[in-house]
């Protein structure tokens, strides 16, 4: 007999097809899939279209499944989906891919999520009218059950709108996987970044140099304790690349706080006070990055 | 034989069928932050209107979604589909922004043009102002994006398909900027108005064995405010009162690539491959040296920057599978920023006041980034999966201290399943960052100290831990997921600027089934970062070091319950997330000094019920409450400093509660029956 994740030969299709499965699989949630793209009859590529495999499309060849057993017998799971399923995850996401190729891509092969044998099914609810990964107010969620650091971060004070369910995790990541860096959905962070901060991305006359190689030398993307996302408190975080001659790199302590003499480099923007234009200057007189 | 299957009892559904929500939400009190992202900024009422809903008529069929209507952050989607062949999508949303609404300005004005108040008298500091306190207007700082998306796509056939999108994204709103001076500074609430289009269009295949695409990737950014003058309040020199800068300059990127990828059945093997090559360009007017008439300056030498950017993507990976047990994955990936500006030489004219007597040339950066990586997992026994990889990181870049760096990192994993509900995962690595060299007279010739190693260009040494479970017995009620992180980074090359860095994150969640209706979670979080610094004020050795410690707790906890009848519905969710900064200060100029701890505390609750009167109806109650309480020593009153004008913006502190109440609605076929 076949043991879980080591089918390799297929037992043979069901007799009458969904007629079959449908007879005892008759809960809303099962039949919601004749809600989804997936239960559309007219779609040539959809499991319910004409000629295709119904629901044996997805879960795999039933008649094992779907046939009589013996009182006090098991009886057997279906080939793909589920725990008990007898295919590995690889197989059993081949059958989604067989499809969904095109959206996929082979590249996911490389991604984080196939490395470590993340199926379809752990995100994809694929009978659900509205599949809730899908969809931006409630995608997150589906994405911290296993990143739960990120879900952390994305309660800090200072973050992008994902607690909210106004942004999703999708706005930055292809979670099916890219020869990209960290799975973005752009060729480069910055370039991701640029999506919705265009007003950053110049060329400018005058540039700071970590801004053009990479935003998350200076910001924290999943949310941050400090102000704009920044990953450190300035003018510490600036401090941490800026100490010139004639401008000397003060250390700021409690003496600066309004009980003391209030300090411009520390209240305030601190550093920002006046050099305002971080991300790049296009002004002549810009390269201190104060015009 | 698979051709005589019928579907006979197969629900397709033709026509109409939706649901909407029309209620009203009352907010207790005027609180800018709670409004961000949600649109409840204001006290008062709101309607609450939502749908979802389709129309299905043979191969036609429509989707449509929308949330928050009566609100800024509004939200609409509609989909369309002829027999899955060609579609299309219309999105609509907003996304209010909401930083400060205890903000207040002496400027008036807008767009670009910010002036004092007839009357003004300058003064050499803030509390010299003698119109200050009259003068202070509220002045909300805040924005909204309206985002519109259209796209369609088209597929010829099951394997070819084609698609274009667009998005036209608008921000409007008020943002702080610092407005500087030589000696004195303001900030300025900067009025802006972005427009951003993006285009995306291209052309897919994919069989069996092969994928391949062509697309255009298009971002068109405009600033509609693209410099800003503002008066200054201080007492300055002659001519040099209205002060001008640029602002971010309109600019445009395009990019083409290709990708594909090919599947052989031999050894599983895939190859992905990745060509992009794009062009940004900015090509906007250039603002005079300066506003000051007083100061002679020579001509621009050029009028407008033809500034641009090439950039060129490439990338390649290999997963393969040479023993059952075992895959093999290599990956190639190049990325180069080519800035193609032109350098030119400028006066230096510093903050309209005079004249340095200097040129300077301007220095646009480039650089090539190549990444190539090895990894491999072998499953050694059934329930014991081993993994490990390399990978080189090399970044050549010009302009800078560091020409050249090496990134050396090695992984090793270990995943152990013994249980089918028993997932063990525990990771380790080094992350090693060389440099060929410090070129510290480029650093003396940007006036940096040659002993500070900037952040992103020092060799760093990196190791880091990982521990994660997954528990969930499939016949328990529990499930529990935990995950440990530690990394300690070491800069032991650098005498000034960060030396250490040492990061722990830990989460962990629990599930309970407590019956078949009713549910409850308990998920907690915890992060600690720790950085040491060192700094020069005396343009030399270290003399003073700072400690800045990171941490963030998150706690959330829920229950769901659902009635025998399944009339009730019954949902709450409370999370608190608590912030702290800590800046430990020691210099030889002055003794060890604690700055006051920056916090802050958000507790949300959210609670629901709803009532199913039938198939048909349903009626909700919905509860939100959230407190916000921030310590925060930067944000200071108008005239605490004696150089800097500041906005005043105070410390979030509110407790801001929200009762909505609603009715759904379902017209159509409430429930999917099967045909008799």
């Amino acid at each position: 007999s076949q043991s879980p994740g080591d089918a390799t030969t297929l037992p043979d299709y069901s007799r009458k097809g969904a007629d079959t499965c449908i007879a005892c699989h008759e809960d809303q949630s099962t039949l919601s899939v004749f809600r989804s793209k997936h239960g559309t009859p007219r779609d040539p590529a959809s499991p319910f279209g004409h000629g295709q495999l119904q629901c044996e499309s997805c879960h795999g060849p039933g008649d094992e499944h779907s046939g009589r057993v013996r009182r006090g017998q098991e009886r057997p799971a279906v080939l793909a989906f589920g725990k008990q399923a007898l295919l590995t995850i690889e197989k059993q996401n081949a059958y989604c891919v067989d499809c969904h190729a095109a959206d996929v891509g082979f590249a996911s092969h490389a991604g984080a999520h196939d490395m470590n044998s993340v199926s379809c099914a752990d995100c994809h609810s694929s009978h659900a009218e509205h599949d809730p990964v899908l969809q931006t107010a409630t995608q997150a969620e589906v994405c911290f059950d296993c990143h739960q650091q990120q879900r952390t971060q994305s309660m800090k004070p200072y973050a992008h709108p994902v607690r909210q369910g106004k942004m999703d995790c999708g706005s930055c990541h292809n979670s099916h996987g890219q020869t990209t860096d960290l799975m973005l959905v752009r060729q480069t962070l910055n370039d991701t970044c640029f999506d919705c901060h265009a007003e950053t991305r110049g060329p400018y006359l005058w540039e700071h140099a970590p801004v053009s190689e990479d935003c998350s030398n200076c910001h924290d993307p999943h949310g941050s304790n400090q102000p704009g996302m920044l990953s450190m408190r300035a003018p510490l975080l600036c401090q941490g690349c800026h100490s010139e001659d004639g401008h000397p790199s003060l250390p700021q302590d409690e003496r600066g706080l309004p009980s003391g003499i209030p300090s411009q480099f520390l209240l305030g923007q601190s550093c920002l006070n006046c050099h305002s234009e971080v991300h790049g200057s296009n002004h002549p007189s810009g390269s201190k990055l104060m015009r | 034989d698979t051709s005589g299957w019928a579907c006979e009892l197969c629900p397709f559904e033709e026509g109409y069928q939706a649901d909407y929500d029309a209620g009203a939400t009352y907010v207790s009190d005027d609180e800018a932050r709670f409004g961000h992202a949600t649109g409840y900024d204001n006290k008062g009422a709101y309607a609450n209107v939502a749908g979802n809903g389709s129309y299905t008529k043979g191969g036609y069929r429509l989707d449509w979604l929308f949330e928050d209507l009566g609100l800024s952050s509004r939200f609409a989607q509609l989909d369309g589909n002829v027999d899955g062949r060609f579609g299309f999508s219309i999105g609509y949303r907003e996304q209010p922004q909401r930083q400060f609404s205890s903000t207040r300005t002496v400027f008036t004005g807008a767009a670009g043009e910010l002036a004092l108040p007839p009357g003004w008298v300058s003064a050499g500091t803030t509390s010299s102002f003698p119109q200050l306190a009259t003068a202070l207007r509220p002045v909300n700082i805040e924005s909204d994006r309206q985002i519109l998306d259209l796209g369609a796509d088209w597929k010829a056939n099951k394997k070819i398909r084609v698609f274009a999108e667009f998005q036209r994204q608008n921000r409007d709103g008020v943002k702080i900027s610092g407005g500087a001076g030589f000696t004195q500074a303001s900030l300025l609430a900067k009025f802006i108005d972005y427009e951003t289009d993006r285009i995306d269009t291209g052309i897919q295949y994919a069989d069996g064995a092969a994928t391949l695409a062509l697309n255009w990737y298009g971002s068109f950014f405009e600033n509609r405010n693209s410099s800003l003058a503002w008066q200054t309040p201080f007492a300055t020199a002659p001519g040099a009162v209205r002060l001008q800068k640029a602002t971010a300059p309109g600019s445009d990127f395009q990019q083409l690539s290709l990708s594909g990828s090919y599947r052989w059945n031999t050894w599983d093997t895939v190859l992905a491959f990745s060509l992009a090559s794009g062009q940004g360009k900015q090509t906007d007017a250039l603002l005079p040296y300066t506003s000051n008439p007083n100061i002679a300056t020579s001509v621009l030498p050029v009028t407008a920057m033809d500034a641009r950017v090439d950039t060129v993507n490439h990338a390649l990976t290999i997963t393969s599978r040479p023993l059952p047990q075992g895959r093999v994955v290599l990956s190639y990936r190049y990325d180069e920023r080519d800035n193609r500006t032109q350098v030119l030489s400028w006066n230096r004219i510093i903050a309209d006041i005079f004249d340095a007597g200097e040129t300077e040339q301007n220095t646009p950066y480039s650089f090539e980034r190549s990444r190539f990586g090895i990894s491999g997992e072998l499953r050694v026994w059934r329930d014991i999966r081993l993994s490990g990889g390399y990978n080189r990181r090399i970044l050549k870049r010009d302009y800078q201290e560091v020409a050249e760096q090496t990134v050396d990192a090695g992984w090793a994993q270990a995943r152990w399943r013994p249980l089918d509900w028993l997932d063990l995962r525990i990771k380790g690595g080094t992350d090693e960052r060389d440099i060929d060299r410090y070129d510290e007279t480029v650093a003396v010739s940007l006036g940096q100290n040659p002993l500070l190693r900037k952040y992103n260009l020092a060799y760093r040494f990196r190791s880091y831990g990982e521990f994660s479970a997954a528990i969930t017995p499939t016949d328990s009620r529990w499930s529990i997921g935990t995950s440990v992180l530690l990394a300690d980074d070491r800069f032991t090359k650098s005498l000034l600027g960060m030396t250490d860095s040492e990061e722990l994150r830990v989460t962990l969640d629990l599930n309970y089934a407590i019956s078949q209706r009713a549910s409850a979670y308990f998920m907690a979080g915890f992060e600690e970062t720790d950085a040491l610094q060192l700094g020069s004020e005396q343009f030399s050795s270290w003399d003073w070091k700072a400690k800045h410690e990171d941490s963030f707790e998150h706690l959330g906890f829920g229950v769901h319950w659902r009635s025998e009848n399944e009339k009730i519905d019954v949902h709450a969710d409370y999370n608190r997330g608590s912030g702290e900064t800590t800046i430990n200060m020691d210099s030889l100029s002055g003794s060890a000094s604690r700055l006051p701890d920056l916090e802050s505390t958000l507790d949300t609750l959210r609670a629901s019920i709803a009532y199913r009167w039938n198939d048909r109806l349903q009626a909700t109650l919905d509860f939100r409450f959230e407190r916000f309480e921030l310590s925060d020593w930067a944000l200071v009153e108008p005239d605490t400093m004696a150089t800097v004008l500041t906005l005043g913006a105070q410390p979030y502190d509110y407790d801001v509660w929200a009762l909505g109440i609603g009715i759904r609605y379902s017209f159509g076929n409430p429930n999917i029956s099967i045909p008799n």
